[in-house]
């Protein structure tokens, strides 16, 4: 590594000690605090999820009330998406990466962007807080329904606070991630010279800015009925709470696109390498997941065809739905075709890649039934709705995720894990995630309703299978983790490139430098899935 | 933490552009909180036509009119204070950014007296009148006190930030080669008279 | 060390001069004027009052953002942008009201 002076320590070594971290303007940095927090959350979240099954392997109350149950799963809905899934890629491997993809050395606002994860901070503790005051968690599902929202004792009010701090920071780094891609791309980087991920971080950017605002406004709206009165959605007085789930939906359907698309991203980057070429149809990639944006601001209704809403409305809704299912099959389709005659290497990453596309295969095709109005109606609020949502937010996003933190690991800690045993982990989490989940797709067919803590003697057998499911799953879990943190701790030394990777950030030292690179990065010729490695060059 | 060789596109460079093209996206995110208030006036006053005009005579026109004048007028002098800053005339632009912060303290003093006049009248959440009134215009009166409570917060952001160009202005951090933080003020301004101007019509003009 | 980007004055090519201001400031109040007048002195029109209302209003929003916030002379991305912002709104309330109209 020829340096036109001596090489400079990674952003790991430069500076150390608490302060350091918290204070840090190191977009690598915020990265990992990011990992940081928001894998705390995941766990809390999965802690939850957990006692929840337990609930369930028998009908009637065992190891908890039904009071108690809804708050668990208000809880853990409400840590999940507002404290995992939405900040997940974007703020862990966006930030880190993002400036490394674009030949950068920093975010356009450094700033802003640790502002952000304070924000996360703050949102955190005032979730947290719910548990402590009053009456505790709130118990009306993370979708914070009116009007039973606004008349429960329990902790509403601080739950919606959180969610808008934590919005907050979203629309923070979307607004600082567009700025970035427009602005600090290296020079002779056109937009269609990034790499994929950046194109799907650009999208969700633009979901995070665009979006967010609306549930902003909204959860204000029922601090608002809660600590004024000021009741907007009080059908005492004409209000209506299908209003409510409009302007709720309005954001949180986007919202799965933000879940969704940097997932995506990251596939599009594993996909490449493994098969050791390029990827295949590029601009299609592309501008399907900003087709994805756009179309998905217009399907909101599909959350709520059996709320009372109008029919003709109903219908539209539904149509719509149908069309944004088309943009996402053309990238299962260009993946395929990338792996098609490629050099494939079956490591970690990959597998993980793989097993994406097949949970948001079965996850992107439960979401087209329940998108069908017809078959809505009978499926709506059961457990075919938590089978698709955990197929493509865990299967999906989940999978994606920690496929990315496998793939990255080395380039982030310069160190590699033991990849036979990242290899069981992976089987095994894969396993249990589908045992987990794929009998609620049939529990729900069969009747059984969703939010509840007891159920049907016919349920029984299924939900006991499924809870077996969690924690075969959570064992994987566990032994992932814990591969990762001893790999992290006193893990091999890894090469810069271990994988053979053939885009940008690969070309840098593992982990980087402060400010990434320690020449000028050279642009390969052929686009951002063309630079050389030990294989091809 | 030296390193050898600086990236032209470097995130820690300043760069204009960059501020400029990030206060728009944060107008927009702005745009769209309010529009979610707007969304909730439409379908509300859909359902209550009546209800809603007779709420409105209510408010006092002259005083709504008067407040979108000082607003009006507080865009042209910040606008021109920008124009006053690139000719390099510093002085010029904190005359006119005073101004500008006059005009918002009018504003909220109007709305305050406004504000007070309703409440006085028992026009307030839970007040006895309130409580009396027919529900389309109840629904009125909880979307004026929110909308125009969340933009008389906005105003006073934005005199905030007015205030803190001009301190920066003073001290000549912000000059006639260096001013998109007075641009980015002026821009954050000029969305609160856009809010109002579309809040003034759909609550004061009902007829 | 730090190589300023563009440290010249963002509108160099433009600078839009006081009389320019002042003329938006005073189409502005005549438009304030008329929609006040139309309002209070007349006809009963009902639904026709809120388009003409909103319609002077949109007029006027479109002459603050292209005068006084500069989109008329900034770079297209800019009316671009903010065309999709507003599109994207309009939908909403279209697909909104929608539900409300055939119920």
């Amino acid at each position: 590594m020829t340096g036109t002076s001596a090489s400079q320590p990674s952003y790991l070594d430069v500076t150390k000690g608490l302060f350091s971290w918290i204070f840090t303007l190191d977009h690598k940095r915020i990265g990992l605090l990011y990992l940081y927090t928001v894998g705390s959350f995941f766990l809390v979240g999965v802690i939850l999820g957990v006692i929840m099954r337990l609930e369930l392997f028998n009908p009637g109350a065992d190891i908890i009330e039904a009071q108690t149950y809804n708050q668990v799963f208000t809880l853990h809905g409400v840590i999940m998406v507002f404290l995992f899934i939405i900040p997940s890629i974007p703020a862990v491997f966006g930030n880190f990466f993002l400036p490394i993809m674009l030949g950068t050395d920093d975010v356009a606002f450094p700033r802003i962007n640790l502002m952000s994860w304070w924000l996360y901070v703050i949102g955190a503790i005032f979730a947290l807080g719910t548990l402590i005051f009053g009456d505790g968690p709130a118990d009306t599902g993370w979708t914070f329904y009116a009007p039973y929202s606004v008349k429960t004792g329990t902790n509403v009010s601080m739950t919606v606070l959180a969610a808008f701090v934590l919005g907050f920071s979203s629309i923070l780094t979307g607004l600082n991630f567009i700025v970035t891609i427009h602005r600090l791309r290296a020079p002779g980087m056109g937009f269609n010279d990034m790499p994929l991920f950046s194109w799907a971080l650009y999208a969700t950017s633009w979901i995070q800015l665009l979006a967010t605002p609306i549930i902003g406004i909204t959860l204000l709206m029922i601090l608002a009925e809660r600590v004024l009165g000021i009741g907007l959605f009080d059908p005492a007085i004409g209000g209506d709470p299908i209003l409510y789930q409009h302007l709720f939906w309005i954001y949180s359907h986007p919202a799965v696109y933000i879940m969704a698309l940097p997932a995506m991203g990251i596939v599009s980057e594993i996909i490449p390498t493994f098969s050791q070429r390029t990827i295949f149809g590029y601009k299609a990639i592309a501008y399907s997941s900003m087709g994805i944006a756009l179309v998905g601001y217009f399907v909101w209704g599909h959350h709520m065809f059996t709320s009372g809403m109008s029919g003709p409305s109903a219908w539209i809704f539904s149509l719509l739905t149908f069309f944004v299912a088309i943009p996402t099959s053309i990238k299962v389709f260009n993946w395929l075709a990338t792996l098609y005659k490629g050099s494939i290497d079956i490591e970690v990453p990959l597998l993980y890649a793989l097993a994406f596309i097949f949970n948001f295969l079965i996850g992107g095709l439960t979401g087209l039934v329940v998108g069908a109005l017809a078959a809505d109606v009978h499926l709506h609020d059961t457990y075919f709705v938590v089978g698709h949502f955990h197929y493509v937010m865990l299967g999906g996003t989940g999978f994606a995720f920690i496929g990315g933190l496998h793939y990255w690991f080395p380039k982030m800690w310069g160190k590699m894990y033991n990849k036979a045993v990242a290899k069981l982990a992976f089987a095994i989490i894969f396993i249990g995630l589908n045992i987990l989940y794929f009998p609620m797709l049939i529990l729900g067919v069969m009747g059984m309703p969703r939010r509840y803590y007891d159920y049907l003697p016919e349920f029984h057998t299924l939900n006991q299978v499924s809870t077996v499911g969690s924690w075969i799953m959570v064992t994987g879990l566990i032994i992932m983790l814990v591969n990762l943190f001893i790999a992290h701790r006193k893990g091999k030394k890894a090469p810069d490139n271990p994988w053979n990777g053939i885009t940008l950030e690969w070309q840098t030292k593992s982990p980087p430098p402060l400010y990434n690179f320690d020449k000028m990065p050279k642009l390969a010729k052929g686009g951002p899935y063309n630079y050389p490695n030990a294989k091809n060059s | 933490m030296e390193h050898s060789f600086s990236l032209p596109n470097s995130g820690h460079n300043y760069d204009a552009k960059a501020s400029k093209l990030g206060m728009w996206l944060f107008l927009y995110t702005e745009l769209l909180l309010f529009g979610g208030l707007f969304m909730v006036y439409m379908v509300y006053r859909a359902l209550n036509p009546d209800a809603f005009l007779i709420a409105s005579f209510n408010l006092n026109v002259w005083l709504g009119t008067i407040n979108t004048v000082v607003l009006l007028t507080s865009s042209m002098t910040v606008a021109m204070s920008i124009t006053a800053i690139q000719k390099g005339n510093s002085k010029l632009s904190l005359i006119l950014l005073a101004l500008t912060v006059a005009a918002a303290v009018i504003f909220l003093v109007i709305k305050y007296f406004e504000w007070g006049a309703k409440i006085e009248h028992g026009f307030w959440p839970g007040m006895d009148h309130f409580t009396n009134l027919p529900f389309g215009e109840q629904l009125y009166f909880y979307l004026y006190f929110f909308m125009t409570g969340l933009h008389g917060l906005h105003v006073v952001v934005g005199m905030v930030f007015i205030l803190i160009v001009m301190k920066k202005i003073k001290n000549g951090s912000q000059n006639k080669n260096k001013n998109q933080l007075l641009e980015n003020s002026g821009l954050y301004w000029h969305l609160v008279d856009l809010i109002w101007i579309y809040l003034f019509p759909l609550f004061y003009l009902i007829h | 060390m730090s190589n300023t980007k563009n440290n010249h004055m963002e509108d160099s090519y433009h600078i839009t001069g006081y009389a320019e201001h002042f003329g938006t400031w005073v189409s502005l109040i005549l438009l304030t004027f008329m929609t006040v007048f139309i309002s209070v002195f007349g006809a009963d029109l009902n639904t026709l009052t809120v388009a003409t209302a909103l319609f002077i209003a949109s007029v006027k929003a479109l002459v603050v953002a292209y005068y006084f916030m500069h989109l008329k002379y900034d770079p297209k991305i800019y009316r671009i942008m903010i065309l999709i912002v507003m599109s994207m709104f309009v939908i909403f309330l279209i697909m909104l009201i929608f539900d409300y109209l055939t119920r």
